[in-house]
């Protein structure tokens, strides 16, 4: 571990001032004197053969520049990451209801939506399928038809051992079926962006995206441009959490300023169009069975993992496989048999949401530990201490922790934690027509991308000519507050305050392509990048500043504050003298790092697994109101292993941050859609968390040296999120003594079971 | 484009509706504006009431308390004269959306919007509300169960203006309870919700009661034969249980994306349950 | 159809031609450039579009540009004075209650709205009192924090209470 001073690691965020200013520009921020408004046409119905799409009459509307349709695209007219087939704009089949069938520009946003509703179109209804094992079906509709397996878009199948045999062996076997709901991340900032043709004939994007390297790529196959001639820049995102993994409105944009002459055009999706065309968090139906000896150890795991991915590939396929990958959890299982599939349907797109598929698995194992916990008689965190993967162990996968590994004592902190310890007390002293239970979520969460997909990132560090330190950024801050961190890291190597310094926030014109703004690897891979390069433009400032102070070797000198100093002597020379005496060429380091894959693993699964992670346990103290069903979480624990913690304020933004988003996954999210069609569509019937459903929350790090880190820290965005429905639901269990296997917990859902009458839709 | 016009008198209101018989009336804009904006302002003009002197505030005479229709819901809650006079309409109030949203939306509003998850409208039914409306012709009142006639459904007439909620100040209820059951504790419409008034004896022993249900049935649902259930008896398990068979019996809820009509007709009358033992030493 | 509206703006007198149908919180980003004056939701449910109109939190989206006439407007960009942060601002950059930022504005200006009306509340009221803005990043632990040290701040002499 590269130990900081820890000088400037800590301290408020670097953004907050332009932010709680309101000066802070965002994507969807941007306007000039003179621009046009773009929108889509959306299809509205869920599977259909288009036929024809009639545009004159919007055409003629006088607020009207272009109506576009596929006919306009001159490129492949195909987005995908790992499956290029969906559409720009819609050329022959309408998959989902949120398909773009035509595209609108206009001289304002009044014009759009009048000349919106005089796009019409003629399709040829398709029977659809909305359900993924239904879809799975040799009678089900294709929706794809040159997909080779139906309607399956792909399996992992991972056998371990001998899961039949230890089946037979086994004292106790609990067996469940879970479904967990479709979330929608429901961002403040709806998808938007900006762009123009510039002078040099080069198509600008300005996009709030998570991936504007991966969107380079992306629009200039599909529009048909040389990549070189398309940039791509990221302002900082009013919140993304992996629902802007990808292309949102970036190809709809570009192909609007292709067909202005010039002239910027805008996109913004309002709310029920971010709802309708955005994605969500993919709905799972999962079949666990795990089996225990009496001594509490698992001894065998078998799981079925059905996930929804909407009408087209995406990042899905590798959702459900991380999620496959994780099945297990956090626990040492000799004897695994998980299959994971991920099955196309007409329902709305499936994509990336913090988690990555690993909440849903993590919620299907923890809720079966519940059960086998209860089985066997044994305390719900005892059962968990006994199979808790440490250093050295083998995971579900059959992967060797070689990295850090603090689950035991993240699970420790619980079993010492008040709360537990006072656990029969204050469910015996519930009030009136109120319940009480706690309740243990566990998890483990992968950092970086798979083995197969090198997670590698480029930092640039720079002196400029004034002497202050610039950091290119080349991973967009979504919210997590990277970039401040990068700051923030160069600021310790190079020891200079990160308030004099300066971040450029990704474009592709400036920075080097880094991977995406995903995957629990913000800090980790890029923070790592940045530490090398820092590192590098410390020895050029150093050697220069040798020179210039007439001392000899960089020994002698030493960085501080705006200067360099020769060592146990006041005479300095400042960083804007000491930048005039270096080549500008030299003034900007780069720095690589690429985090630890094992290629063993690409043997065991798709893409290969990984071999990094962080841990974390969690606590709920829940109060079930028998009368009206609904569930109050009163209290929550958090425990997490994700190495070192660099900045306090930062890394609990992350915890209570996904603590609520995992309460309301838990307890109220849940995208509703019938046939096909979006039964939620704004924020009054998509129901998040206010500040009065969350509670105040405990988080406390087990700190566990990452040794490949920068300043030993791991990947805090994700772990989280996977612990708090398990956590709430096994609580619901200890307060009620029944299960509910369906989710989220709506309080009709919990009045139901309550009255016996089992488990309504 | 379309026309929003924010007179400041009744005079100019009136002057205004003759000139555009059409015209839609709202004071705050919560729920005239929330729908998708371009669309309804292509079905204007309208006409803005939050300035509109003689609807504004909370008046009392001798025997009556007058609340202007387009008292904003948390005037509604800072007036004395309500927490003193009518605690269960101010309690309703506080649990309508979040602080904005109280700060636009009026009184007048929610009675107008005869929405069955109207919060405010099951007190004003339990306090006999009447509503005053006027129009350029004249005046007339009548009590507030008369004027909504069904979901989103009022009396209210072209020409005509919702001016003011009128309630008795003699109750003479000396205990009252909301409870109002939402997908969330804020920022939510109500799946159910139940007012309930009372005047009790130091023993807990009910004079009379009035019980109110929101989101339950077309209008707020209210019951003779609930109310009487509760005469002379304490608020104990058996008197609760058969109120709740009678709400259970009584109510006529429907299915939406919030709820099904299953569970809004068992919460309701489990919302009953939760009087037990109430009612004591007030 | 455009009419002439005049309101003052924070602090500043503003006149000018606008159709009276148009939304508020357009005609405050679009029209007047001031874009810290978010969109979260477009039918009120959020608080990202927070303003203060006549000292009272109100939501811009579901406000027309009529309603504006003769009011006293403040914005986030009017909050705070001289160049000086807000006590609200102070404690929200200090407690770390900013993520991804785009709620920001709008929990700004409700809070300092709340704490005029409520300026020694408890983290109950606190947490009633602002939940109507919707934050999806930071759980609101930390916007609570902040809106408690900033009561604390303002009961304590400090500027622009």
């Amino acid at each position: 571990m590269r130990k900081g001073a820890g000088h400037f690691l800590d301290g408020p965020r670097l953004d907050a001032f332009s932010k709680v200013t309101g000066q802070e520009r965002y994507a969807a921020d941007e306007y000039s004197e003179e621009f046009f408004w773009a929108g889509a046409k959306r299809a509205l119905v869920p599977h259909a053969r288009l036929l024809a799409v009639h545009t004159s009459r919007a055409a003629a509307h006088p607020g009207v520049v272009r109506v576009l349709t596929s006919r306009d695209i001159g490129g492949s007219n195909r987005l995908g990451i790992v499956r290029n087939h969906q559409p720009v704009l819609v050329d022959e089949v309408i998959r989902h209801a949120g398909d773009p069938v035509a595209l609108v520009v206009a001289r304002s946003r009044e014009a759009l939506s009048e000349a919106l509703e005089l796009v019409t179109f003629d399709h040829e209804p398709l029977p659809g399928v909305f359900d993924p094992e239904e879809a799975l079906k040799d009678s089900a509709p294709r929706i794809h038809e040159d997909n080779g397996e139906g309607n399956l878009m792909r399996a992992v199948r991972v056998r371990r051992g001998d899961p039949d045999g230890a089946f037979r062996d086994c004292d106790v076997v609990a067996e469940g079926v879970f479904e967990t709901s479709r979330q929608e991340h429901a961002y403040l900032e709806t998808e938007a962006g900006w762009a123009r043709v510039d002078e040099g004939g080069v198509l600008v994007v300005v996009a709030s995206t998570q991936t504007p390297y991966r969107d380079r790529k992306e629009i200039a196959a599909a529009l048909g441009l040389d990549m070189n001639s398309v940039r791509v820049i990221a302002p900082y995102l009013g919140g993304a959490f992996g629902g802007k993994d990808g292309i949102t409105v970036q190809c709809l944009l570009g192909l609007a300023a292709l067909n202005t002459g010039g002239v910027p055009v805008k996109m913004w999706w309002d709310r029920r169009e971010s709802f309708l065309a955005g994605m969500k968090r993919l709905p799972a139906r999962m079949h666990y069975r795990l089996g225990a000896k009496k001594d509490g150890t698992f001894q065998a795991l078998s799981c079925r993992l059905y996930y929804d991915s909407g009408p087209y590939a995406g990042l899905t396929g590798e959702i459900m496989a991380m999620g496959a990958e994780h099945a297990g959890s956090a626990y040492r299982i000799p004897n695994v048999n998980i299959e994971g599939y991920c099955v196309y349907t007409n329902n709305a797109l499936g994509g990336p949401f913090r988690g990555f598929g690993v909440p849903q698995s993590t919620a299907g194992m923890e809720l079966i530990v519940g059960m086998a916990a209860e089985k066997l008689g044994m305390d719900p965190l005892e059962v968990r201490r006994i199979n808790a993967l440490k250093a050295g162990d083998r995971n579900c996968m059959g992967v060797e922790l070689k990295y850090s590994a603090g689950f035991y004592d993240c699970v420790d902190r619980l079993v010492e934690h008040p709360l537990w310890k006072g656990r029969e007390a204050w469910k015996a002293s519930a009030p009136p027509w109120k319940k009480r239970g706690l309740g243990v979520g566990c998890m483990a969460h992968a950092i970086g991308y798979p083995a197969l997909i090198p997670d590698d990132a480029n930092a640039r560090v720079e002196l400029t000519e004034n002497g202050t330190v610039r950091v290119y950024s080349s991973v967009p801050d979504m919210g997590q507050g990277n970039a401040g961190t990068y700051l923030r890291i160069a600021g310790e190597v190079l020891n200079q305050d990160p308030a004099t310094m300066e971040v450029v926030q990704p474009d592709t014109d400036h920075g080097l392509p880094s991977g995406t703004s995903s995957a629990s690897r913000t800090t980790y891979t890029f923070g790592n990048a940045v530490i090398e390069a820092a590192g590098g433009l410390k020895g050029a400032i150093l050697r220069a500043g040798a020179r210039s102070l007439g001392v000899e070797g960089i020994d002698s000198v030493e960085l501080i504050p705006g200067a360099v100093r020769a060592r146990g002597s006041a005479r300095q020379v400042a960083l804007r003298d000491v930048a005039a005496l270096i080549d500008a060429g030299d003034r900007s380091c780069k720095g690589y790092f690429r985090t630890p894959y094992d290629e063993s693993t690409l043997s065991i699964m798709y893409l290969g697994a990984h071999v990094l992670f962080s841990f974390g346990a969690h606590l709920a103290r829940i109060e079930v109101d028998t009368l009206t069903g609904r569930i109050d979480v009163v209290d929550y624990v958090a425990v997490t292993d994700a190495g070192r913690v660099l900045n306090r304020s930062v890394y609990d933004q992350q915890v209570q941050g996904s603590i609520a988003q995992g309460i309301g996954w838990a307890l109220m999210e849940d995208y509703v859609m019938k046939d096909g069609r979006h039964e939620t569509g704004d924020m009054a019937t998509y129901i998040v968390p206010t500040s009065l459903d969350v509670p105040d929350m405990v988080s406390a790090a087990v700190e566990s040296d990452e040794t490949t880190g920068p300043f030993g820290m791991k990947g805090i965005g994700e772990v989280v999120i996977s612990g708090c429905l398990p956590a709430i639901a096994n609580a619901f269990h200890d307060a009620c003594g029944v299960r509910i296997t369906r989710f989220p917990l709506t309080p009709e859902r919990v009045l139901s079971v309550l009255a016996g009458q089992g488990e309504k839709a | 484009m379309v026309d929003v016009r924010v007179p400041s008198s009744l005079d100019e209101v009136f002057r205004l509706l003759r000139e555009e018989p059409s015209a839609r009336l709202f004071a705050g804009g919560t729920d005239v504006m929330v729908r998708s904006f371009p669309d309804t302002l292509r079905r204007g003009p309208f006409l803005c009431l939050e300035r509109v002197e003689e609807l504004r505030g909370v008046n009392e005479s001798a025997t009556e308390v007058r609340i202007g229709a387009a008292t904003r819901l948390s005037e509604l809650i800072a007036s004395p004269l309500v927490a003193d006079r009518f605690p269960l309409l101010r309690e309703a109030a506080r649990h309508i959306g979040a602080p904005a949203v109280r700060n636009m939306g009026t009184l007048g509003g929610n009675v107008c919007t005869a929405s069955p998850a109207g919060d405010t409208l099951p007190p004003l039914y339990i306090l006999d509300a009447d509503v005053e409306l006027r129009s350029l012709t004249g005046q007339r009142r009548m009590p507030i169960s008369a004027f909504i006639t069904g979901p989103g459904l009022t009396q209210l007439e072209e020409g005509e203006v919702l001016c003011a909620v009128v309630i008795g100040k003699a109750q003479g209820f000396n205990f009252h309870h909301f409870e109002k059951v939402g997908q969330r504790k804020a920022m939510a419409i109500s799946i159910a919700s139940l007012a309930f008034a009372a005047r009790t004896g130091g023993d807990g022993t009910v004079v009379k009661a009035r019980c109110a249900f929101g989101s339950v049935a077309p209008t707020v649902f209210t019951s003779r034969v609930l109310d009487d259930t509760f005469s002379g008896k304490t608020l104990d398990r058996d008197v609760l249980e058969r109120a709740a068979a009678i709400i259970r019996e009584g109510v006529d809820p429907i299915s939406d994306i919030r709820a099904s009509m299953e569970y809004r007709r068992q919460v309701a009358a489990n919302l009953i349950m939760r009087l037990e033992g109430a009612g004591k030493d007030r | 159809m455009k009419r002439k509206i005049s309101f003052l703006l924070n602090g500043s007198p503003v006149a000018m031609e606008v159709d009276p149908s148009r939304r508020a919180v357009d005609v405050l980003r679009e029209d007047l450039g001031l874009t810290g004056t978010k969109e979260g939701c477009g039918s009120g449910e959020c608080g990202a579009c927070s303003i203060l109109v006549d000292d009272v939190v109100k939501l811009s989206c579901i406000m027309t540009a009529a309603q504006l006439e003769g009011r006293k407007i403040v914005t986030i960009e009017g909050v705070g004075q001289d160049g000086e942060l807000h006590p609200v601002q102070r404690s929200f950059v200090e407690r770390g209650a900013i993520q991804c930022g785009f709620c920001t504005p709008g929990m700004v200006i409700a809070a300092v709205g709340f704490l005029k009306e409520n300026p020694d509340p408890t983290r109950e009221e606190i947490r009633a009192g602002m939940s109507g803005n919707i934050c999806r990043c930071t759980g609101y632990e930390k916007i609570i924090d902040a809106v408690e040290d900033a009561a604390a701040k303002i009961r304590g002499g400090g500027s622009g209470g």
